[in-house]
């Protein structure tokens, strides 16, 4: 019995993982442009499939992972520059309304390339290693570690450098950036090829673990949206915590209660809401749209 | 008078169209039918983002509501599809009551989420927890245990044709008069500037409430008329999924406007078949279209239609003061 709780700790750390990756892009571009970005899961598929697709050409998982890390990048610099420019102080709806069209655009191209069967990705490791007296796939343990090493890297880059330093000035009031005689419009492209950039490397690290499927985007929308809303906007260390929180939910809930695995996010996120709209490490009257 | 005459103008204009098309194309009633369900439950959205501009993820939730009422009633309690319809607006009123005061709170896109997590905590009520009442993944099927009613028949889809219409006119005349009213109007002054509407004395709160209730009161009548209509139910209905296309077709009819709602279920629905028949991978168009509307035609079909019609008004005062 205790081994099955070892064992789905690990998964949930791994769930988390993932969630940490794919939503720390969604914390911070919320955060610095205002717009709720529906369309970053598209990178999360693209990356996905193209891993998939070259595992099963290439048969290399690391040449997939850097392919979809850099393709999710230039697609996201795509959209930021040629449509997303437009819509910057739109109302909410008129946003996601637009990014929203953009998801649906991506799964078309996706399914039209790809066809709609989901489909197995192998794993890059096939070793399992005991812990505690269980048998923990290698691989489990590498995405912990490497989600780990890119939230580190990222809190550098947020901390030490100088356009860490603007992004999250930016946060704080873009006006003020600007005036500052930064280009704040650069600021939310690097931002954004960035945050995209995450999502793409979330979904190649997830695709061994999950397959891929047209609409897997839509699946983790809402999680990476819950994992936000629960952190606080604009924290890092909030998506840290919430995600590792979420993790634990879906693995061990699911292992006590099958159900919770699906429903327990969602119960999480209405109490979060109700008690503390402002999430776990969001300022009060920062958070977007909350006025009260 | 006049004004009673300017109410029922509109929507009845709209109804006799509805009726000419479902005997001109005799094949596409079940089409007319979706449109006009779908419609009201369009407008109950309309009225949360169009009059109030606050955004719900989790409009399939009050769907699920009435859908969900109605079902349960039909398939084991009573028989009779008018008194299903009629506890189902009773379950929109209790829902918009109760969650009300929770929700009215919160506001942008906080509202939105908390909307689609009731929206999943409903899909894991249906499918996971009654499974006495909802049977699960199955669904519910009724249609043999649902009896005749007097002067229409709801199981025959051609007599749930006639009753379907008489419900959106009645929707919509009350909509038209919503449109002109003081609540409607103190529901765009929210929408526009609350903290003014409060410093005005009003209490914005209540005002909130009420637009929140009435949407879940339509939304619910929707579903029951889809749960009517079909003759089973199943979970599917309340999946969060399926909460954008409640937003797409709003905003492509055009958001706050009395036949915005109508228009922009037939350009979506309309879209979605018609697209579907040519390519497969219907997403990719409709994506596309969506973007194209979003920038070139701010007001959505019905405002398209709106300018249009504007134009040619015009034309013709110029062509007549010219004869003149």
């Amino acid at each position: 019995m205790l081994e099955l709780y070892i064992s789905s700790v690990i998964l949930g750390l791994c769930i988390s993982g993932i969630l940490l990756l794919v939503s720390i892009g969604l914390s911070i571009g919320f955060g610095l442009m205002r717009i709720i970005n529906m369309e970053q899961m598209v990178y999360y598929t693209f990356g996905a499939y193209l891993t998939y697709a070259l595992v099963a050409w290439a048969g290399s998982f690391w040449l997939g992972l850097l392919a979809g890390t850099l393709v999710a990048g230039a697609a996201g610099f795509l959209v930021e520059t040629q449509l997303l420019r437009r819509v910057y102080g739109k109302e909410l709806m008129f946003t996601m309304v637009v990014t929203f069209s953009v998801f649906m655009i991506g799964i078309g191209l996706i399914q039209y390339v790809f066809g709609l069967a989901s489909k197995p990705v192998g794993q890059p490791f096939a070793a399992s290693l005991s812990l505690f007296g269980t048998k923990v796939p290698v691989y489990r343990l590498v995405v912990i570690v490497i989600s780990l090493v890119v939230y580190v890297l990222i809190q550098l880059f947020l901390n030490k450098t100088i356009f860490g330093k603007a992004i999250r000035a930016g946060i704080e009031n873009p006006d003020q950036v600007q005036g500052l005689g930064i280009n704040i419009r650069r600021i939310f492209t690097i931002t954004f090829v960035v945050a995209s950039g995450l999502a793409g490397f979330g979904g190649c690290l997830h695709s061994p673990l999950v397959g891929v499927r047209p609409y897997m985007g839509f699946d983790m929308l809402l999680l990476a949206f819950i994992t936000v809303i629960l952190g606080g906007l604009g924290s890092l260390k909030g998506t840290l915590i919430s995600a590792a929180i979420l993790g634990q939910v879906i693995s061990v809930g699911g292992t006590i209660y099958s159900p919770l695995s699906s429903v327990g996010p969602f119960i999480v996120m209405f109490i979060v809401i109700l008690l503390k709209p402002t999430g776990l490490y969001g300022i009060k009257g920062k958070a977007f749209g909350f006025e009260e | 008078m006049n004004r009673t005459v300017e109410y029922l103008r509109g929507p009845f204009i709209l109804i006799v169209l509805i009726v000419i098309s479902r005997y001109l194309f005799p094949s596409k009633m079940t089409f007319l039918v979706e449109i006009t369900t779908f419609s009201i439950y369009i407008i109950a959205n309309d009225i949360l983002y169009g009059y109030m501009g606050m955004v719900s993820f989790g409009q399939p939730f009050y769907l699920g509501v009435g859908a969900y009422t109605a079902a349960i009633y039909l398939a084991h309690i009573g028989n009779n599809p008018l008194v299903a319809i009629m506890l189902a607006l009773f379950a929109g009123l209790l829902a918009g009551v109760i969650l009300g005061p929770a929700y009215i709170r919160l506001r942008g896109d906080y509202f939105a989420l908390i909307n689609a997590a009731s929206c999943g905590l409903g899909l894991f009520l249906v499918e996971k927890t009654f499974l006495a009442f909802t049977r699960g993944d199955d669904g519910l099927w009724y249609r043999s245990r649902m009896q005749a009613t007097p002067f229409l028949d709801l199981r025959k889809p051609s007599e749930f044709f006639w009753f379907a219409m008489i419900v959106l006119f009645l929707v919509l005349v009350w909509y038209t008069w919503l449109n002109r009213s003081t609540l409607g109007a103190s529901f765009r002054a929210i929408k526009v500037n609350e903290s003014k509407m409060k410093f005005l004395g009003y209490n914005t709160f209540v005002i909130r409430w009420t637009g929140f209730t009435l949407n879940c009161i339509l939304a619910a009548l929707a579903g029951a008329m889809f749960a009517v209509n079909y003759g089973f139910v199943n979970p599917s209905i309340t999946a969060p999924d399926r909460a954008a296309e409640v937003l797409v077709a709003t905003l492509l009819g055009g958001p706050g406007s009395i036949y915005g709602p109508f228009f922009g279920t037939v350009a979506f629905i309309g879209l979605r078949d018609v697209v579907s028949t040519f390519v497969s991978r219907w997403e990719l168009a409709m994506g596309i279209l969506t973007i194209i509307v979003c920038f070139k035609f701010r007001g959505g079909v019905w405002g398209t239609i709106q300018i249009i019609g504007n134009q040619l008004k015009s034309l013709k005062g110029k062509s007549s003061a010219q004869n003149v």
